[in-house]
């Protein structure tokens, strides 16, 4: 089982928006801590996450699911089975990652950008 | 805190309750005072300690790790164990709010209690208490955890019923399946079945995320939806404009099958963020044409009979999380000889003891290894798998599913 660590900042673009930057395997045993954090910045107001996948090594199923509850947390109750999330976003995954993203089809589902000020302005 | 109050403390434990009023004072002149914030740890499990606890006020918890044994409060002992028996921690104790207690040196425990046979006696005793009410615990755990593996072993049960009873016999084909799971309850699953008796053969086979009972659960979901849409929409002639078993007709049924599915569980069941990688085909026996839709799923391998071999690639997403998403249908012709390797990440990533994966390289050099028929291709993978494994754990449900093209060319 993996290690995994969470930055948290905050930008501000258009709109404000809260960078998670996670670091190591978004795997079975770190899910849960991914999807906590988001939550508990959620509750404090946050209301635009991008996840900095730079430093992501290894993502599982379970990462998947996280990232599916947490675009539902931010979901507007008119933007339900929205086609693109307007409120997640990737930032920069490569390598292994950004493969099984293609594969399972997340791509068609989330942005992800490969600037990180791009990133922010399109929210 | 002053000497009567402690004396008061002590005497209301019954560790100490049939103590006479001289021992009581003379360890109550021996205890010490400690003030416990909340969350602090007062003992570590596997620590060497000598020292015991009275519990004048507060609350703290008894833990190993994560796991709550017991949580005691004001008239309560704990560290009792290690003195007595001059062991290491039992387990850890923790203050949840701010907590006084009364510290006992086991040497000042020991000095003064051997001069009361009375008191020695009581000790005894309150340590057989709490003995007799472990073992009723484990008693009443170990009956809990019975009835569970019970309840388990129906959903086991319950769950086979939902993998196909026997694989149909077609002509000119050899089909095998294998479905091996990790836990009492799996995410895998394969499916096999007629869309019409003796005509096109529908190939289902499924992983579905995480695992355990919530994935079972959700297996019984995805199973039962495209199975039932797929055998209603056949049955159905307003799904194709000709129900004539053309490849337009056969994809339309797919097409249904797997829009219908994803729609309703990621409409239905959006909070549990649950879905599945599928590959989906319906095979025209007679003429070997296998309509597919591979969605998010670890590609199966046409093995031809000339020699060389194909991959079927993902032609959508995983089915399950988003309501608009679109799954391509695609086509490919096994022909006489060709072989049809499908399984689930369970083979792939079957890991050995060092963490390495058994990775799609290894399947494919076993599947192009000069097998003698389908049932000898899968225990040659199961082989390598297993040796490949050594001693390590299974850790995913492994599923295979084999088509093989008896016919002669």
């Amino acid at each position: 089982m993996g290690d995994m660590s969470i930055l948290v900042g905050q930008e501000q673009g258009n709109v404000a928006v809260t960078v998670l930057k996670i670091e190591g395997d978004i795997d079975a045993s770190t899910f849960k801590d991914l999807q906590d954090k988001a939550a508990e910045l959620v509750e404090e107001g946050a209301s635009n996450i991008l996840l900095d996948m730079a430093d992501v090594k290894y993502m599982g199923s379970a990462g998947f699911r996280a990232i599916h509850a947490i675009a539902n947390m931010l979901n507007k109750e008119h933007e339900e089975g929205m086609y693109k999330s307007k409120h997640v976003k990737l930032l920069n995954p490569h390598g292994e990652v950004a493969r099984v993203i293609k594969t399972l089809g997340f791509d068609s589902f989330l942005e992800i950008y490969e600037d990180r000020n791009a990133a922010i302005a399109s929210f | 805190m002053k000497p009567d109050s402690k004396i008061e403390i002590l005497k209301n434990c019954s560790f100490l309750s049939g103590a006479e009023n001289h021992i009581l004072s003379a360890l109550a002149d021996a205890t010490h005072n400690l003030e416990i914030a909340g969350g602090e740890t007062v003992v570590a499990k596997g620590d060497s300690g000598s020292t015991m606890f009275f519990i004048a006020s507060g609350k703290v918890r008894v833990h190993d790790g994560e796991v709550v044994l017991a949580t005691l409060g004001t008239g309560e002992v704990f560290g009792e164990m290690a003195v007595l028996d001059a062991d290491v921690r039992s387990a850890s104790v923790t203050a949840e709010t701010e907590t006084l207690l009364l510290s006992l040196e086991r040497d000042d425990l020991w000095q003064t209690i051997s001069q009361s046979s009375e008191a020695l006696k009581t000790i005894i005793v309150s340590v057989l208490q709490r003995e007799r009410s472990i073992v009723h615990d484990v008693t009443t755990r170990t009956a809990q955890v019975q009835a569970f593996e019970k309840e388990l072993e129906i959903g086991r049960r319950i769950q086979a019923d939902f993998l196909p009873e026997y694989v149909p016999e077609v002509e000119n084909w050899e089909i095998t399946s294998y479905f091996e799971a990790a836990r009492e309850v799996a995410g895998d699953f394969y499916d096999l079945f007629e869309l019409e008796p003796g005509k096109q053969l529908a190939v289902v086979i499924g992983d579905v995320c995480d695992k355990g009972v919530g994935a079972a659960l959700f297996m019984t979901l995805f199973r039962s939806l495209i199975r039932a849409s797929c055998q209603y929409s056949a049955l159905n002639p307003d799904i194709g404009k000709a129900a004539d078993g053309s490849r337009d007709h056969i994809s339309r049924i797919l097409q249904t099958g797997i829009d219908f599915t994803n729609h309703y569980i990621s409409t239905t069941h959006s909070k549990s963020s649950m879905f599945a990688s599928l590959f989906f085909g319906v095979l025209d026996p007679q003429s070997g044409e296998l309509v597919y839709a591979n969605a998010g799923h670890e590609s199966p391998i046409i093995i031809r009979s000339g020699g060389g071999h194909d991959i079927l690639e993902v032609t959508g997403g995983i089915v399950g999380l988003f309501p608009f998403a679109t799954f391509s249908i695609a086509t490919e012709q096994l022909n006489p000889g060709d072989l049809l390797l499908s399984y689930t990440d369970g083979v792939n990533e079957a890991k050995n003891e060092n963490g390495d994966q058994f990775t799609e390289e290894r399947i494919l050099k076993t599947a192009i290894s000069g097998w003698k028929n389908s049932e000898d291709l899968l225990n040659r993978l199961l082989d390598e798998i297993y040796t490949f494994r050594g001693d390590a754990a299974q850790s995913d449900d492994i599923t295979v599913l084999i088509l093989h093209n008896l016919v002669v060319d």
